[in-house]
């Protein structure tokens, strides 16, 4: 009954169509000179004006400097991170301390990007954007003090630790799961072998986690094109003098849109980030298939 | 068997036949609201949407329910007002414009997105409507005069909302800080600077200058006077010109209708404005301002200083300044504010104007009904709707005083300008301070300033849309980092001069050299 079973998924087709696959055709939109009163399809085509916009505007390099490079400090740091994380949890005897410092760790996951900003700027620039818990520490400390919001240089640092506190307990539970599934015979073994806790989690634990970290960082790969945008923006908003080093196609491409209504060169720009984006996913996948066979998704 | 497989087959069909219908009745949506358009007052179900700026003032549901109750009764429908943050409404509303949102009015001005609205075609030229002689109150509380001096190139975009002959903005300070410094009246710039040094050296707490994320582009060369400026406070007579609001401020040549050549300079080039970013950047290391200005919305600005950590923020000529006071002092007791016009000559001043409104409500060509918008506008000049809209509800947020002056119970503050100010019809708030009395009766008189000779030049975006969209990409990265002395100047201006060359500066110079020399000629 192959068609009842085709019919079981119409549903789920008409959704994917209605909202994935239909408004792709607004794409066209990259290659018009867009007009509101015209429409989509009543505005005139420009080629690839909209492309060169882009790639012209002399913001293009820079921000796929930033964009690949802060998301392989993400994914860098927050891997390492997850998995020291899980270590160390693993190494906690009792059950209760274990869990609240499990849930202790996740609750930054579910911290919106609006109030982590509001907590990075009450701890780096105060109430009055000169001050700040952070400067007041380098102060005491005789250090001089740093107006963070104006100076570029050390915000892919920032930006870094700030995902590292929001998705290393995330990533850790997933590596804990992983160390779940390893057999407590390795362990037995090493034990009657004399290794000692720090050595069974250096010669045990951390090589058997690395089919997951494998698998966790193809999954981050294929999305490494995406900056993310949520953080970002909520932190970094439209200050001119971080966009040197935070400034990421997510966070250009809705500026440009918003500040500018201009809707052919953002959807040129969200075209050129989807496609190089596919295009790393295959690569991605094609790398895992070649390395892990079985937990190929291809 | 087969009755339980005939079952899920009917069952299916049917969720499959629901899915259909549901994207059908999706796709046919957009087609059945256009037809709408303009037509859907029967029944009075029609609720027109307008954005207004700000966040919904305090006992606002009271007010629109009330509102709403009177607009049902007296025209049949009824409104629903969007409030937008301002640190995001000029963005927002020119989004909803350009994706064809169907709502009907919004605030709009020249510093925000109105020239490229209306060069778009996105809102509604509003001459015929105007002279339809439908609106009678909207007629009499509008001066004629007010409404050519609106017009662009012949052209009515919208619906000036206006409360004095012209808008200046300025300075309001905290008088008892002042007197405790001991400075009984500033006058003059260098006072307000040793003032805010002062208050820097005694009042720890307090911020000297606010400064908020909207402001950058008022700080330094800004029409009529760059607020952080002094050359222009001595000399406010310099005529400015931006393509659209955040794209990039040219100088227009002051000799221009006697040579007949506008000859725009980008505003570096002009006298005193290098020495004004200069002076921000000197005033930004010695921590007279909040280091912070790029990212404050200017909600949490006002709120500081409604809490008493803020010695000055930014005022119009609009009577506004003084219905802070009564939060001010329930916070700050004993405190006193007052309105300083660092004018070169003060009063006698008479520095350029360009007489156009600051603020007009716009109709979106989009929108469900032009006409019904119109109506609203003319609803809101009636006295009794113009005072329930502004002030609130009598009794719970105002007391009358006589016709023309009121006395604020509440916190209730609705952003007139930006639906229903009629010059004609505010009231002043009672109490309102000497200084800020002296300076709003100075801007409702005409005379009192020197008439622009670029008035009425509009510059059109449409012929270097595109380079105007990168120059205003490279204004936003480049240049308010340096209006707010954010970054090194000679550094700062190096990277914004190269930024907008290759955005296309030559032509958009020429561009506007070309249109400003075109309206020189026709004059």
């Amino acid at each position: 009954m192959s068609w009842s079973i085709g019919l079981l998924a119409l549903p789920a087709v008409v959704f994917f169509l209605v909202f994935n696959y239909l408004p792709m055709a607004g794409l066209v939109v990259a290659f018009k000179q867009f007009d509101v009163n015209l429409g989509i399809f009543g505005s005139p085509w420009n080629g690839l004006e909209n492309f060169a916009y882009f790639l012209e505007s002399g913001d293009a390099a820079r921000i796929l400097f930033n964009t690949l490079f802060l998301n392989v400090l993400f994914l860098g740091a927050t891997l390492a991170a997850g998995m020291i994380l899980a270590i160390m949890l693993n190494e906690i005897r009792s059950t209760f301390f274990k869990r609240v410092s499990q849930s202790v760790v996740f609750f930054p996951y579910f911290v919106s990007p609006v109030v982590i900003s509001i907590i990075l700027q009450v701890l780096l620039a105060g109430a009055s954007g000169g001050g700040g818990a952070v400067n007041d520490a380098l102060g005491g400390l005789g250090f001089p003090t740093v107006d963070w919001y104006t100076e570029p240089g050390p915000w892919p640092w920032i930006l870094t630790v700030v995902k590292v506190w929001q998705l290393g307990g995330y990533l850790s539970v997933i590596f804990l799961a992983a160390i779940t599934g390893i057999p407590e015979e390795v362990y037995e073994a090493g034990m009657i072998d004399g290794a000692s806790r720090a050595q069974m989690a250096w010669r045990i634990t951390l090589p058997l986690l690395k089919p997951t970290a494998a698998v966790l960082l193809v999954l981050g790969v294929g999305r490494i094109f995406y900056g993310d945008f949520g953080t970002i923006y909520a932190i970094v908003g439209d200050n001119g003098t971080l966009f040197d080093s935070t400034d990421v196609i997510d966070t250009y491409v809705f500026r440009a849109l918003r500040q500018l209504g201009d809707f052919g060169t953002t959807a040129a720009v969200g075209l050129f980030q989807s496609v190089v984006g596919f295009i790393l996913v295959l690569i991605a996948v094609l790398i895992q298939r070649k390395y892990s066979k079985e937990t190929s998704i291809l | 068997m087969s009755h339980h497989l005939m079952s899920r087959r009917r069952l299916l069909a049917t969720g499959g036949g629901l899915s259909l219908a549901a994207l059908l009745a999706a796709c046919s949506d957009d087609s059945q609201k256009a037809q709408t358009t303009g037509a859907a007052a029967s029944g009075g179900a029609l609720a027109l949407s307008l954005l207004l700026p700000g966040d919904a003032p305090a006992g606002w549901d009271a007010v629109l329910a009330e509102v709403n109750k009177k607009l049902q009764a007296d025209l049949g429908f009824t409104i629903k007002p969007q409030f937008i943050p301002w640190s995001s409404y000029g963005q927002q509303a020119l989004l909803k414009f350009t994706a064809g949102e169907k709502f009907d009015t919004a605030l709009q001005a020249r510093w925000l997105n109105m020239t490229q609205l209306a060069a778009s075609g996105s809102i509604v030229e509003l001459s015929s409507l105007m002279s339809s002689g439908k609106y009678p109150n909207l007629a009499a509380t509008i001066d004629p005069k007010i409404i050519e001096l609106n017009r662009w190139s012949g052209k009515l975009y919208g619906v000036p909302q206006i409360n004095s002959a012209a808008r200046f903005h300025h300075f309001t300070i905290r008088q008892d800080l002042a007197e405790k410094l001991g400075m009984t009246d500033i006058t003059d710039f260098a006072g307000l600077e040793k003032f805010w040094y002062d208050v820097k050296q005694k009042n720890k707490d307090i911020i000297p200058i606010g400064i908020s994320s909207r402001m950058p582009k008022l700080l330094v060369a800004w029409n009529p006077v760059g607020w952080l400026n002094p050359y222009m406070w001595e000399n406010p007579t310099m005529s400015i010109a931006s393509f659209t609001g955040e794209s990039l401020n040219f100088v227009l040549a002051a000799d221009g209708k006697q040579t007949g050549s506008s000859n725009p300079i980008p505003f570096w080039e002009a006298p005193g404005m290098v020495d004004a970013l200069r002076l921000v950047r000197k005033y930004y290391q010695d921590g007279l301002f909040n280091k912070n200005g790029l990212t404050l919305d200017s909600k949490a600005l006002d709120s500081q200083y409604k809490a008493g950590r803020v010695a000055t923020v930014w005022a119009m000529t609009d009577g506004l300044s003084s219905a802070a006071l009564p939060e001010l002092t329930k916070n700050v007791p004993g405190a006193m504010i007052a309105n300083v016009m660092p004018l070169k000559g003060g009063e006698s001043a008479k520095p350029y104007q360009t007489f156009q409104s600051d603020n007009f409500v716009v109709l979106n060509a989009k929108g469900q009904s032009n006409e019904k918008a119109m109506q609203l506008q003319d609803w809101a000049s009636i006295k009794e709707n113009h005072d329930l809209l502004n002030y609130g509800i009598t009794g719970k947020d105002w007391n009358p005083i006589g016709d023309d002056k009121y006395e604020k119970v509440s916190t209730y503050t609705f952003p007139g300008f930006a639906l229903a100010w009629r010059a004609k019809l505010e009231r002043r708030v009672n109490g309102m301070t000497e200084s800020e009395t002296k300076w709003f009766d100075w801007a409702q008189d005409i005379n009192n300033f020197t008439i622009d000779p670029y008035a009425s030049f509009v510059p059109d975006p449409e012929p270097i849309k595109r380079e105007n969209t990168q120059i205003t990409a490279a204004m936003t990265q480049f240049a308010n980092p340096l209006f707010l002395g954010a970054v090194d100047v000679d550094q700062g201006l190096d990277k914004l001069k190269k930024a907008l060359d290759r955005a296309g500066l030559a032509k958009v110079q020429a561009e506007m050299a070309k249109q400003a020399d075109a309206y020189l000629k026709g004059q």
